[in-house]
């Protein structure tokens, strides 16, 4: 178990990870700012500022895009889990990106005028009642100060202050900045472009994010999930023993929606809420490992019995009574408080 | 932990520094076309950029200062007498530095011959000054010509037009951005006419040859504030044009505008 007791601050793992994010920017914005150019076929090449500002606006368009494509590439295919380990930084660095697009646009459109950048910002652009030429850099601004919340708040201080649900709630609003992205762009850079290049990337960025959804949400529907009822009094069928891979789980929605996983460990079945407590991550598409759950996302792990962080941890999460009909598992959709000891069901006939 | 389990179903735990058997292969072939992938599409997005056109700063020749008359309706302009290969007197737009025209009090100044410094612009055959301070007033009866008004030739009206085209800033358009038309620098070229920099026309199609017009509402004066909403938009305008000297002025009726 010592491996779970290092503290998650820094490791190999984030490093290689934020290696190659940066890696990719570095390898999309020269490619643009410096590469690009000797293949440009203009009469004189751009102003270094226009192109800087092409340059980071769309790989902040990308990177959103991706980023947003990583939690349903993880749900379907277990090898993207590592790219959603570090998440956040994906997000940060996306930020940082955004605001170089935004400085480049204040630092020279909004720049060597007698008015002041913030007032500039205000009247340059007032074209409200047209469809064509509707000020699209107010969707910018907007999606760029979502943008920084979510990263001034993604350190883990945060978390906890504002707890997991509140937290999981708040970064939830990386789906409206992407909305604004598209907005901005659709308003703005795709008007005037000369050739349909930028708007297929935006097209297909889309696409790629909705149909990713979509799949994924369609996995998770026929996929180990099951729906629970009530069958006799205070006691709920959710799933059969046979259906529940050893080490794994099944989850199950009760009917006020709250997620639950019944894990298979050793011939004993666990159930505990399907929310990490750290970010709400997918408990049930974690593993037993070590006797412990682990979470898919970042390795919290988590005791079968009682719901606890093995120590010097101390996150608990909510546990649930379990009982069997037959092969049929019974669950009591009552939760019990985090941290509730409650002793595993053994499997008739299963070795333990 | 058991490198058995670790390794069971492709199982990955960020905080462990063992991946499990083939995940690093996945992972390492993933990074690579993923930065592979991003740089050919920045090369392709940025090779493919719209032509900004010529327009520049003539940086080579610095600054020069130029003797002309100074008119200021609608927009100040210095006209050069006709030279040799220019058979009519050549309008140069004049504008200050940054995202400001030149303020020139009509009162005091229309008419007057001037001497102006400054850097050039130039696209094709518009000419703008970036001028340095204020044109200077030299004394008329110097005047090249002899007399302000053979210089500043009678405009000849050249009909009734409607054109399609893009209203842009006079100074972006002349070389101080590339580029510097088109939607993404609308509030760039709006900022430019709110600092006082003459509006121009680039029309899809030419009149006597050239599809570049400084603006004018119909009366002739300055364009009121509402014409920033049709700023680097395909508008089709409706007006009178005339010639004065080489310049083709759009006198624009701003109620029949539309945009396209
Ligand atoms: S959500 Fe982060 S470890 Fe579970």
């Amino acid at each position: 178990m010592s491996a779970s007791h290092k503290p998650v601050g820094w490791n190999r793992t984030k490093v290689l990870y934020d290696a190659a994010l940066l890696a990719a920017v570095a390898g999309y914005i020269l490619a643009y700012l410096w590469v690009g150019p000797l293949i440009q076929r203009t009469s004189l090449p751009l102003d270094e500022q226009t192109l800087a500002m092409k340059a980071y606006g769309s790989c902040a368009f990308l990177m959103l895009t991706l980023v947003l494509c990583v939690g349903p590439l993880a749900r379907l295919d277990r090898r993207f889990l590592p790219v959603l380990y570090n998440r956040r930084h994906f997000g940060v660095i996306t930020f940082a990106v955004a605001a170089a697009h935004a400085l480049h646009v204040l630092g020279w459109y909004f720049a060597y005028s007698h008015l002041p950048q913030t007032e500039a910002l205000l009247a340059a652009d007032t074209s409200y009642g047209q469809l064509r030429g509707f000020p699209f850099i107010p969707f910018g601004i907007a999606a760029l100060l979502v943008l920084a919340v979510l990263a001034a708040t993604s350190h883990d201080f945060w978390l906890s202050f504002l707890t997991p649900p509140v937290w999981k709630a708040l970064h939830m609003g990386v789906y409206a900045a992407y909305a604004l992205v598209v907005m901005h762009t659709a308003l703005g850079a795709l008007q005037s472009a000369t050739n349909p290049a930028l708007a297929v990337v935006v097209a297909l960025s889309v696409a790629l994010v909705g149909g990713l959804h979509v799949a994924a949400g369609a996995r998770e529907r026929d996929g180990a999930v099951a729906r629970a009822a009530e069958v006799e009094p205070g006691w709920m069928a959710t799933t059969t023993v046979d259906a529940i891979p050893e080490d794994g789980a099944v989850v199950v929605h009760l009917p006020d929606g709250e997620p639950v996983a019944v894990f298979r460990h050793g011939g004993r079945l666990s159930a505990v809420t399907n929310l990490c407590a750290h970010q709400n991550g997918p408990l049930g598409e974690g593993r037993v490992v070590d006797g412990c759950i682990t979470c898919p996302w970042h390795g919290f792990q988590y005791r079968l019995e009682d719901g606890c962080a093995p120590p010097p941890f101390t996150e608990r999460i909510a546990t649930y009574r379990l009982k069997l009909d037959g092969r049929r598992v019974l669950l009591d959709p009552r939760p019990n408080a985090p941290g509730t000891r409650v002793e595993p069901v053994p499997v008739p006939g299963a070795a333990a | 932990m058991s490198a058995h389990q670790e390794g069971r179903d492709g199982f990955f735990i960020g905080w462990s520094d063992r991946l499990p058997r083939g995940l690093g292969r996945f992972l390492l072939v993933l990074a690579v076309l993923v930065v592979g992938g991003v740089s050919l599409l920045g090369l392709a997005l940025s090779g493919g950029v719209e032509d900004p056109g010529s327009g520049d700063f003539d940086w080579a020749a610095g600054e020069r200062t130029l003797q002309g008359v100074l008119t200021a309706q609608p927009y100040p302009v210095l006209w050069l007498p006709p030279a040799p290969g220019r058979p009519r007197a050549h309008g140069v737009l004049l504008s200050g530095n940054g995202k400001a025209g030149v303020p020139i009090d009509p009162a005091t100044m229309e008419g007057r011959l001037v001497e102006a410094t400054g850097l050039m612009l130039r696209r094709g055959t518009i000419e703008m000054m970036q001028v340095k301070g204020d044109p200077t007033p030299r004394d008329p009866t110097v005047a090249p010509d002899g007399g302000s008004g053979a210089l500043v030739a009678e405009p000849v009206p050249l009909g009734r037009w409607r054109m399609v085209g893009e209203i842009c800033d006079g100074k972006c358009y002349a070389g101080a951005m590339r580029p510097s038309t088109g939607l993404s620098h609308r509030a760039c070229a709006n900022l430019c006419l709110i600092g006082g920099i003459p509006p121009v026309f680039v029309s899809a199609g030419a009149i006597e040859g050239t599809s570049f017009f400084l603006m004018a509402d119909k009366d002739g004066r300055r364009l009121p504030d509402g014409v920033r909403d049709l700023v680097a938009l395909r508008v089709q305008l409706e007006g009178e044009v005339e010639r004065r000297g080489d310049l083709l002025v759009f006198k624009v009726d701003l109620d029949r505008a539309r945009v396209l």
